[in-house]
């Protein structure tokens, strides 16, 4: 049984945190400030090259990029 | 000619270092640097309470945070325990380390307490990859190993970590090119609000699931496995980082705690030696003064 997710080329975690986000939304005005909290997520990464440190760019923004590249990849 | 040499004398005793002797330049040089000196020492405690201050609110959210993680970390690590996963034995397989710290400083000696465990590892594997959440480990380590690190992330530690935080980080660890054996995640366990110490967690690798001994106890489908590791390696994460973090906001109180009574200790040996330089200049005064007075009597 392949996954319709999982054929669109996201991971397991990006798609409990999609289904962690709609039930966060979901919720009451008041619980849900609350709860939002929880789900906020502002990284930054830098991939490193031989000793070297590379460019650091918002994760939030490299994994939906290589997320909609695995997903064009498996559906072509 | 002696009222008025001793007026300002008897003036120099009221208003004591306001009035220092001109004619004397090092001991008012002394004095006034004594001074400044009190003064900034002073505004250095100031700052070190407050931050203790919020460091302690600060520890009691993160311990909580660190209680509810603990329960997510454990239950997930409970299935490789029936399991009995083991690491898989292999030639040619490369260990990753993922070093749980944060970008803050002034905290003690966690910080490099992690980077020297990481150092001990790396002395028995030397082909070993890192990746460092946090910026002060990065710079620890990029001096020592650069060479090793294939991933670092910043922000982390500004508040409490959150599972997003953790999800994306494993996401993007999942995406690494290199396939490794097993991955230990290295964080500080909070022993007691005095001491912590670096402690690794195990992630496994699908390979190592399959291949644990016990594995036939739980019914897995095949698709189902990478999703149970990707999401196991999330918990870990999680984990690390909320304990990494209760420890840091402990380590920075008593830091911090220490600093400030440090600081106190110091302001009282400098306020005694500041009255005692006073007295000194007060005397030294007052017997110019009197053996003037005495040799222009006769």
């Amino acid at each position: 049984m392949p996954f319709a997710w999982k054929a669109a080329g996201l991971t397991y975690n990006k798609y409990l945190s999609v289904a962690a986000r709609v039930v966060r939304r979901s919720l009451k005005e008041d619980k849900r400030l609350i709860a939002e909290r929880r789900g906020e997520m502002d990284l930054k990464f830098s991939k490193w090259n031989n000793g070297k440190q590379g460019e650091s760019k918002s994760l939030a923004e490299a994994n939906s990029a290589s997320m909609a590249e695995a997903g064009s990849q498996s559906s072509s | 000619m002696l009222s008025r040499a001793a007026r300002p004398a008897l003036r120099a005793g009221a208003a004591a270092a306001a009035r220092a002797p001109v004619q004397n330049a090092a001991t008012f040089a002394t004095l006034r640097e004594i001074e400044d000196r009190l003064k900034s020492i002073r505004n250095i405690e100031k700052i070190t309470n407050t931050m203790k201050i919020v460091a302690s609110t600060k520890l009691t959210r993160a311990q909580r945070a660190m209680t509810e993680s603990r329960s997510y970390g454990q239950t997930s690590n409970a299935v490789f325990e029936h399991a009995e996963t083991k690491p898989v034995e292999g030639e040619n397989k490369k260990t990753l380390i993922v070093v749980a710290s944060s970008d803050k400083g002034l905290c003690g000696g966690i910080h490099s307490g992690l980077s020297k465990a990481v150092r001990r590892m790396l002395a028995e594997k030397p082909d070993a990859d890192i990746v460092v959440l946090g910026e002060k480990c990065k710079a620890q380590l990029a001096r020592s190993s650069g060479k090793n690190i294939v991933l670092s992330f910043a922000g982390v530690g500004k508040d409490i970590p959150t599972f997003a935080d953790a999800q994306a980080i494993a996401d993007q660890i999942v995406l690494l090119p290199t396939d490794y054996a097993d991955i230990q995640i290295i964080y500080n366990k909070f022993i007691n609000a005095q001491s912590y110490e670096a402690t690794p967690i195990e992630a496994f690798s699908e390979e190592a699931i399959v291949n644990s001994p016990n594995f036939s106890a739980f019914e897995f489908d095949e698709e189902v496995l990478s999703n149970l590791r990707e999401y196991a390696l999330a918990n870990s994460l999680y984990w690390a980082l909320a304990e990494g973090h209760a420890c840091e906001q402990s380590a920075r109180r008593n830091a911090m705690d220490n600093a400030s009574k440090n600081a106190g200790d110091m302001i009282n040996k400098y306020q005694i030696l500041f009255n005692r330089t006073r007295q000194a200049v007060i005397t030294g005064e007052l017997v110019e003064i009197i053996t003037g007075a005495a040799a222009s009597e006769e």
